[in-house]
Order: structure tokens, then C-alpha cells, then sequence
């Protein structure tokens, strides 16, 4: 199923935090936000969704741990990695479409 | 997911103080990032719904379906205790027998409204489970009322028979323990069919009472805020 770019911009900034090792939720939504210099920021839960939809299709895996207050800490998967590396190559090939076509634009 | 959110909440509150925010001004950032506005909960919603309501819903029959299955329970049940032969035989021509049908058949629809929202479409509104709990609760009074005086009615009705031929002494009683038994049997399967239901709407009460828990503060916490800044 094609999903829209900004989702998939979303999930790949998912996978790409998590590509760096095991986070929970909140930890995501502040590193997305530190290491796009907020150009990126998720609002309105919208980390959320993506994170329950990447974990049930299996690219990433939720865990609670702790003790009284427990926290759920994701995972990236190994099929996870996989679609992170094609999601990568391909909006990569996107933008150097677009902005192939953008240059032309300006050339003109 | 409460549970998910209300930990992370606190957490990237805590992780906006460190960096210099009011508790107030850090916990509203935490909440705009993480608490879910309605377009994402309906999205997580949609998500975690059992496959057989997302199906129901994509073949636009899910309120049909609901309502087939009621209609059909309360056919069946109102069947079984129009048929139960002894008391047929027994309380026979009774109109205490109709309106003790009509009671069953309307816990056993009742019921199945409440079990296919909970366990098919995945989700009992607060109204609606209120409803539910109203209608059991006076179906099951009803029931017991009901076998109360159609059992009193049998045996009022039974004292003529009784002064001219004191023999017939189970024959005036059977019905009316009858009638009493069906009344009570009714509202002891209505009582059951409530019990089944009930860890499932205890939980789902106590998943709301926490969301509130969690939003509560921050939505006294705003007009402070302003007052403040």
C-alpha cells in the first residue's frame, strides 16, 4: 500500500532514531526534534499511530520495563532495518527527482 | 497506550524543565507533542479495533449486523421460554408466560447489543454502557417482579379449585412455583450474562478515568498559565 510522503517521512525519522538503539516514545518525539534542529516535530500524538502501525507490521518491537511506573521502550527490527534501508534509497531518488526538476525550473 | 502516554507525558515534561521551562509552560509543550488530537486517535483507534468490527465497517453493515444478532437473540430466548414444556403445560394460557418471554427475550437482546459492542465492534461508548447497565437492571427487577405476582396471581387464582377440591393442592401450586421459577431463572441469566460483561466494562471505565486523571490538570493548569505569562 503507497502511503503519502509526509507519513513516510515520519516513519523513516522513526526508524532512524531508532536505528541508534532502543527509546521510548517521548525520546523519539525529543530526539526527532534535537537532530532536525526542529524542523521536525511530532505534534498532537501523532508519534503515536506511526509507532503502534510500525509495530504491528513488525519493524519495530515494543517492550514495557520497569517497575511501578513501567515505560515501553521500542526496537528497531531486523525487517525494520530493511525497510528503513529501501525507504532511505528511495526518498533519496524522490528528492533528486524533484529538485532535478526544480533546477530546470530555475534554469529556465 | 494510558499507560504509554501518561509515563512519556511526565517524562518529556521533566526533559522541557531540564531545559529551562516552567513546570506549567513544560507541561503544556508535553502535552501538545504527545497528547493525541482527534485525527491521531482516531487513527490509533482504527488500529487497534478487532478485524472483525474494521471489516463489519468497510462493508458498511456493522449497525445492521448489530442489530440482526440482537433481534435474533431475543426471538431465540423468547422461543426457548415460550416452549419450556413443562412450564407451557403448567401455567398454560397464563398471560404472566407472555410477559415473562417478552422479559427474557429483551435481557438476551440487551445483552447481545452490549457483548458485540464490546467484544465485535471493540468499543461501548459511556452512554451507551450506561444504557446497558439501566435496561439489565430493570430487566432483571422486572423478571423477579414479575415471577412474584404471576406466582401470587396463580395461586389466588388457584383458591377456588383448592375450596372445592382440596386434592388438587399441587395442582394450584405447580404453576405459581412455576411462574415464580421462570421469573427467577430469567433474571439469574440476566445477572450472569451482566457478570461476563462486567471485568470488561470495569476495565474500560477505568481506562477513562485515567485519560481524565491525565488531562484534568493540564486543562486547570491553562487559565493559571495565561494569568502568569
Amino acid at each position: 500500500m503507497r502511503t503519502t510522503l509526509s507519513k513516510r517521512i515520519n516513519e523513516l525519522l522513526v526508524l532512524a532514531i531508532l536505528e541508534h538503539g532502543p527509546a521510548h516514545g517521548y525520546q523519539i518525539a525529543l530526539a526527532v526534534e534535537e537532530w532536525t534542529d526542529g524542523l521536525f516535530s511530532f505534534q498532537h500524538g501523532t508519534l503515536y499511530p506511526i509507532l503502534h502501525r510500525l509495530e504491528g507490521e513488525g519493524q519495530v518491537r515494543g517492550e514495557w520495563c520497569g517497575e511501578g511506573r513501567r515505560r515501553k521502550t521500542y526496537r528497531i527490527t531486523e525487517s525494520g532495518r530493511v525497510i528503513f534501508r529501501a525507504g532511505t534509497t528511495e526518498l533519496e531518488e524522490q528528492f533528486r527527482a524533484l529538485f532535478a526538476l526544480f533546477g530546470r525550473t530555475h534554469a529556465a | 497506550m494510558i499507560e504509554e502516554l501518561g509515563a512519556d507525558l511526565d517524562a518529556l515534561q521533566a526533559a522541557y524543565e531540564r531545559r529551562g521551562l516552567s513546570p506549567a509552560a513544560a507541561r503544556r509543550e508535553a502535552l501538545m507533542r504527545l497528547v493525541p488530537a482527534e485525527e491521531s486517535l482516531h487513527e490509533l483507534n482504527a488500529q487497534h479495533v478487532p478485524r472483525t468490527a474494521r471489516w463489519l465497517k468497510a462493508a458498511g453493515i456493522g449497525g445492521r449486523v448489530e442489530r440482526f444478532g440482537a433481534a435474533a437473540a431475543a426471538i431465540l430466548a423468547g422461543t426457548a421460554v415460550l416452549t419450556i414444556p413443562a412450564g407451557e403445560a403448567a401455567v398454560q394460557g397464563s398471560l404472566f408466560l407472555w410477559a415473562q418471554a417478552l422479559i427474557a427475550a429483551l435481557l438476551a437482546a440487551n445483552w447481545c447489543r452490549g457483548a458485540a459492542g464490546l467484544w465485535i465492534m471493540g468499543v461501548l461508548p459511556p452512554d451507551v454502557r450506561n444504557l446497558f447497565r439501566a435496561r439489565q437492571a430493570g430487566l432483571i427487577t422486572g423478571a423477579v417482579s414479575l415471577g412474584g405476582l404471576g406466582a401470587l396471581w396463580q395461586g389466588y387464582m388457584g383458591l377456588g379449585t383448592l375450596e372445592a377440591s382440596p386434592d388438587l393442592v399441587w395442582h394450584v401450586v405447580r404453576p405459581a412455583v412455576l411462574t415464580g421459577a421462570i421469573g427467577i431463572g430469567a433474571a439469574i441469566f440476566g445477572a450472569l450474562g451482566w457478570l461476563a460483561l462486567l471485568p470488561r466494562l470495569i476495565s474500560d471505565e477505568s481506562s477513562e478515568r485515567r485519560i481524565e486523571t491525565l488531562l484534568t490538570p493540564s486543562r486547570l493548569q491553562r487559565p493559571l498559565d495565561n494569568a502568569v505569562e
